[in-house]
């Protein structure tokens, strides 16, 4: 009981970063026991600064950025226009770590989420 | 595709210091041809090499990077004109009507120092070309 | 409270412009391009009249100029290393020519010895980025 007591009195900027942990991956944003405030909350991942939606679309435009810039290194030097071997190969490692960034903050915040469903309330 | 640079420049060379040493080789074998298929003496060959530039793939070569990068080719193989030396020689098969023989024109001192400068200059290039595969391999290790 | 994620968003970025690594970058184009230069010298080092060729000494007094002024990572992407006649060299043929064949294979040397050590560089700050991130070595 104190427990649910204490979660209702949770600010609502608190609140809303559990929800929006759960967004990215399309899930239902359902958390029995939090306070009526969530149910505004999907709307407001947006608005919010800082949300983690936000956070992951960053993160997925820098990956896309990268890799582009790998890609368009990596044609020049395939169709010979460039004879620039180690830019290629760096921009390709630079990509490769981006998106292991990207996988790897993907997979803690799925495993946080599946930790917070596994609390009992 | 490109990507040992200045590989085109080396293998330029290569090619043009191969040729000069087969001439030169040549050169030596017949150092002492005094009757060749067209019934004269051998002819010293001589290499003589031009400039050639290298075009980096798709781009002017002067444009980019300032200055163009050159390498050599050979621009042509002639007979040296120079008359050989007429030695007497009564009983050698070739003797003309005077007992004089005429030798080729090849001095195998200049023939010898021909080919050491061909050497080390074919040495010189392939250590370039090595050193270059080297330098592409490292490259391709970067992060690994 | 924690500060807002938006300030730690663009995690990466900052980490790819640190400034050893923007450098060791650049200055891997240069040293590729002396790499060229050289092999351009070696082959012509009978052709009559050639001058040696480097890359262009106001690359680097720019470079270091910009470095100490306290320039930003993207500024330095117009700055690009180029080819130009070795002015100091001196002819040490009758013809001109100012390769010294020897001179050249020291140079060559040390410019690997240089692209060596530059693509460690990057190499490593990738690798610890990497492990970093994922916690693994691999």
């Amino acid at each position: 009981m104190s427990l649910i007591g204490s979660i209702n009195g949770l600010t609502p900027t608190t609140i809303t970063r559990p929800n929006s942990v759960l967004r990215p991956d399309g899930l239902a944003p359902t958390m029995p026991g939090l306070t009526p405030q969530t149910t505004a909350l999907p709307g407001s991942d947006t608005t919010q600064p800082g949300g983690f939606g936000q956070l992951l679309e960053k993160l997925v435009s820098t990956v896309d950025t990268k890799q582009a810039e790998a890609n368009q290194l990596s044609r020049q030097v395939l169709l010979g226009q460039s004879d620039q071997l180690h830019q290629s190969v760096i921009a390709m490692q630079e990509a490769s770590v981006a998106f292991s960034l990207m996988v790897e903050v993907r997979n803690k915040l799925v495993d946080s989420y599946q930790e917070l469903m596994r609390m009992p309330v | 595709m490109n990507l040992i640079s200045g590989i085109d420049v080396s293998a330029s060379a290569l090619n043009a210091q191969k040729t000069r040493l087969d001439i030169v080789a040549q050169n030596i074998a017949n150092a002492q041809t005094t009757r060749g298929a067209d019934g004269r003496p051998y002819q010293r060959q001589v290499v003589s090499f031009e400039r050639e530039l290298i075009r980096r793939t798709g781009e002017d070569p002067i444009s980019s990077g300032g200055a163009a990068l050159q390498s050599v080719r050979v621009g042509s193989i002639q007979s040296d004109p120079t008359p050989g030396q007429r030695v007497y020689d009564p009983q050698h098969p070739d003797a003309d009507s005077a007992g004089i023989v005429t030798m080729p024109n090849v001095n195998l001192a200049y023939e010898m120092v021909d080919l050491i400068t061909a050497t080390r200059a074919y040495e010189a290039n392939l250590s370039v070309v090595k050193n270059a595969r080297q330098m592409a391999m490292k490259a391709l290790e970067i992060g690994k | 409270m924690a500060p807002p994620l938006l300030n730690r968003v663009s995690m990466i970025d900052p980490i790819f412009q640190s400034d050893t690594y923007q450098l060791a970058r650049k200055l891997l184009d240069a040293t590729a391009l002396r790499q060229e230069a050289i092999a351009s010298n070696i082959a012509n080092v009978e052709t009559p009249g050639y001058r040696r060729l480097d890359v262009a000494p106001n690359f680097a007094t720019e470079l270091r100029a910009q470095i100490a002024a306290g320039a930003r990572p993207e500024s330095l992407s117009t700055l690009q290393p180029s080819l130009t006649e070795d002015l100091r060299a001196r002819s040490v043929r009758a013809d001109g020519n100012s390769v010294e064949l020897e001179k050249e294979l020291i140079e060559m040397n040390r410019n690997t010895v240089d692209y060596e050590y530059l693509t460690d560089l990057v190499s490593r700050n990738i690798k610890q980025l990497r492990v970093a991130i994922t916690g693994r070595n691999y």
